[in-house]
């Protein structure tokens, strides 16, 4: 932890989070994590696709096995698949969004598994009509080929949920129902730099389950709240069941929209979010560590360090792959100094944070 | 228009007990989804009764201060106030209501802040116009929307009006269109909406030269013929229209956009609507609903 430039801020986090669970408000979180003396064990699984013709429900069949997600675990359940749909772009949809295969791929092999209802939900941030989403990524060949069904979260009925990160300033989400009522939600993200967040994937996608309706285009309220912050929060209420990120070309640059295609030819698995994203990050070769979101993690969502990550199917190492990063870009600029160890010793800072 | 008994039918369903409409069939009460598929009968003479229970239910919806909230216990989420005043405007019980939702709206914007020609943003940050939510930043198309209630209500030369269409202006893409609200992010320009030229350019006509926005004019022209989503359809349609520019073909695509929906589902209410009022306003919205009341601001 010595290097880690969040170190202070961690610190007053956890004592924030301690209190708030001493004082009953905490809601929802596996603090016995806190207590227990054994570190974390998730497992994530790496399954290898050289590109979108592959037989992806294959793949995506063996990294249920490998997890453990069986036929019992999931027969006669209603699933909610929240893809990573942001923009309208025919030409770079394959690289912006999570690509229809995957999800295609994905609810054969849940059917396969005996899942009786599949819904895909999304509230996209920058575009409030949805079906221009669901055209231009190609998601609705794959609703007539599966008959599953669109829900817009935008404009989802909704229920108030206490905030179960507590970093924010937020006491409650509002969500939709359906996120809460759904048997499972699989996060099925992108494998992308973010000029925000540093990464984008299956935790920050979740920014997606919250309704534009109460929270503006582009999610203005989480925004003004902090970024970072509310990915941890969102994660943290919406309590995604299983995340399978859609590593087979990602995006790297000036992400999440304009940058540009990086094939990584994966697809990441795994029950835990931050194990799965913080592997990602090891993939895309971005220290986990120095992504401000994922540093909150190890207190109560869960583990981001290698040792307590089993990796599943293909080692990191045999798919990791450089994703470009930008020096103008400041969140990029941290993390690229991080990977080429190029860290003046002056201390710099970015937003809230002192390197 | 091919089948438009059906779909007002449709939008007729979706009314809720105690009047008002929901987002989709046996959903609850929404106040934007009632201010839209009020307008959409009203404008068709349909279902007149379930208007005027509309424009109470909305009533008992809004706020002491004249906000229109999409919940009230959540009543930062004001933007359905502007929907509120298209519906209430011309009908005279609900004057008072529509005097003090205009009022809010003429003391409320978005959070600004001075904007340095380095920063992260394109846009200027510092020109007020209005948020989606209380305590945010200002962004194009509640801004477009509050405008085109200004201008219902008589109240389009007022300051706040004239600064908004500035800060519509200064948010449209030096490409052509507008989206969300930012321009560029790390020097790139970020791509446009059609819903969100539509509507800012709906807001902005008869106040501009039409070289001003020639561009965004452009970018519609060359998308709306293949462009079948409501939203997008919808506000291109109403924005050319304002401008009267409106497509032979408009009808015809607004038959297709609704009966796409034996492949996307069920749309929202407020979608069938806005595709309905399309329809109607052949030289967009505030033509359509223009009655002689107007609103003075205290």
């Amino acid at each position: 932890m010595t290097q880690n430039p969040f170190n202070n801020w961690l610190l007053r986090l956890f004592i924030k989070l301690t209190l708030r669970a001493g004082s009953g408000v905490f809601t929802g979180v596996p603090l016995h994590r806190l207590i227990r003396s054994e570190g974390w064990q998730e497992d994530v699984f790496i399954g290898k696709a050289a590109g979108y013709e592959d037989d992806l429900a294959a793949v995506i069949m063996a990294g249920f096995e490998r997890l453990g997600v069986t036929s019992e675990s999931l027969s006669g359940k209603h699933v909610l698949l929240k893809p990573n749909l942001v923009e309208t772009s025919s030409a770079k949809s394959f690289c912006i969004n999570t690509h229809p295969r995957v999800l295609h791929a994905t609810i054969v092999a849940l059917r396969r598994l005996g899942v009786a209802r599949v819904t895909i939900g999304e509230g996209a941030g920058h575009r409030r009509d949805s079906m221009i989403l669901l055209e231009q990524s190609g998601l609705i060949e794959v609703m007539k080929e599966t008959g599953a069904a669109f829900v817009d979260l935008n404009y989802s009925e909704v229920c108030a949920v206490p905030n179960a990160g507590g970093i924010t300033s937020l006491r409650q989400l509002m969500l939709p129902r359906i996120v809460k009522e759904a048997d499972w939600v699989i996060s099925m993200a992108k494998l992308k730099t973010h000029h925000w967040a540093g990464v984008t994937l299956a935790m920050k996608n979740l920014y997606g389950v919250v309704p534009g309706a109460y929270y503006g285009w582009p999610k203005n309220v989480l925004h003004v709240v902090g970024l970072q912050q509310s990915i941890y929060d969102v994660a943290a209420t919406v309590g995604a069941h299983f995340a399978i990120v859609d590593g087979i070309i990602g995006m790297e640059g000036d992400g999440p929209i304009l940058g540009e295609p990086k094939r990584a030819g994966v697809v990441v698995m795994g029950r835990n979010l931050p194990a799965v994203d913080a592997t990602c990050s090891r993939i895309m070769g971005i220290d986990p560590a120095w992504i401000f979101h994922l540093a909150a993690c190890p207190f109560f969502l869960g583990p981001i360090d290698e040792g307590e990550i089993l990796q599943r199917g293909e080692p990191i190492d045999a798919v990791k792959t450089e994703f470009r990063l930008l020096e103008h870009i400041h969140v990029q600029r941290f993390l690229l100094k991080r990977r080429t160890k190029t860290l003046s010793g002056k201390k710099e800072t970015y937003g809230l944070f002192t390197y | 228009m091919n089948n438009i008994r059906k779909w007002l039918t449709e939008l007729e369903r979706r009314g809720v007990p105690g009047g008002g409409f929901a987002g989709q069939p046996g959903g609850s009460y929404r106040p934007d989804a009632t201010a839209w598929a009020a307008l959409a009968l009203e404008s068709w003479k349909e279902c007149l009764p379930q208007v005027a229970a509309a424009r109470d239910r909305l009533v008992a919806s809004q706020l002491k201060d004249g906000r229109v909230a999409i919940d009230p216990t959540y009543p930062q989420a004001f933007w359905p106030t502007a929907e509120a005043i298209l519906l209430w405007h011309g009908s005279p019980p609900h004057q008072s209501s529509l005097k003090r939702a205009v009022d809010f709206l003429l003391r409320t914007s978005g959070v600004h802040y001075r904007w340095k020609r380095d920063d992260v943003v394109g846009h200027d940050t510092s020109i007020k116009g209005w948020p989606w939510i209380e305590k945010t930043h200002s962004w194009v198309e509640p801004t477009a929307m509050n405008l085109l209630a200004l201008e219902l209500t008589g109240q389009s030369g007022h300051p706040r009006a004239q600064e908004a269409r500035r800060m519509l202006l200064n948010r449209q893409l030096e490409s052509g269109g507008w989206n969300y609200g930012n321009t560029k992010t790390y020097c790139l320009e970020l791509l446009p909406s059609m819903e969100s030229t539509g509507l800012a350019l709906h807001a902005l006509a008869e106040h501009l030269e039409e070289n001003k926005v020639r561009s965004s004019l452009a970018y519609l022209e060359a998308e709306m013929p293949k462009t079948r989503t409501p939203l997008w359809l919808g506000w291109s349609l109403l924005g050319m229209s304002a401008w009267k520019r409106r497509p032979r073909e408009a009808e015809e695509w607004i038959t297709e956009s609704l009966e796409r929906q034996k492949d996307y589902g069920s749309y929202d209410t407020a979608w069938i609507a806005l595709l309905l009022l399309a329809a109607q306003s052949t030289a967009g919205v505030i033509y359509a609903l223009q009655r002689p009341e107007t609103v003075e601001a205290s």
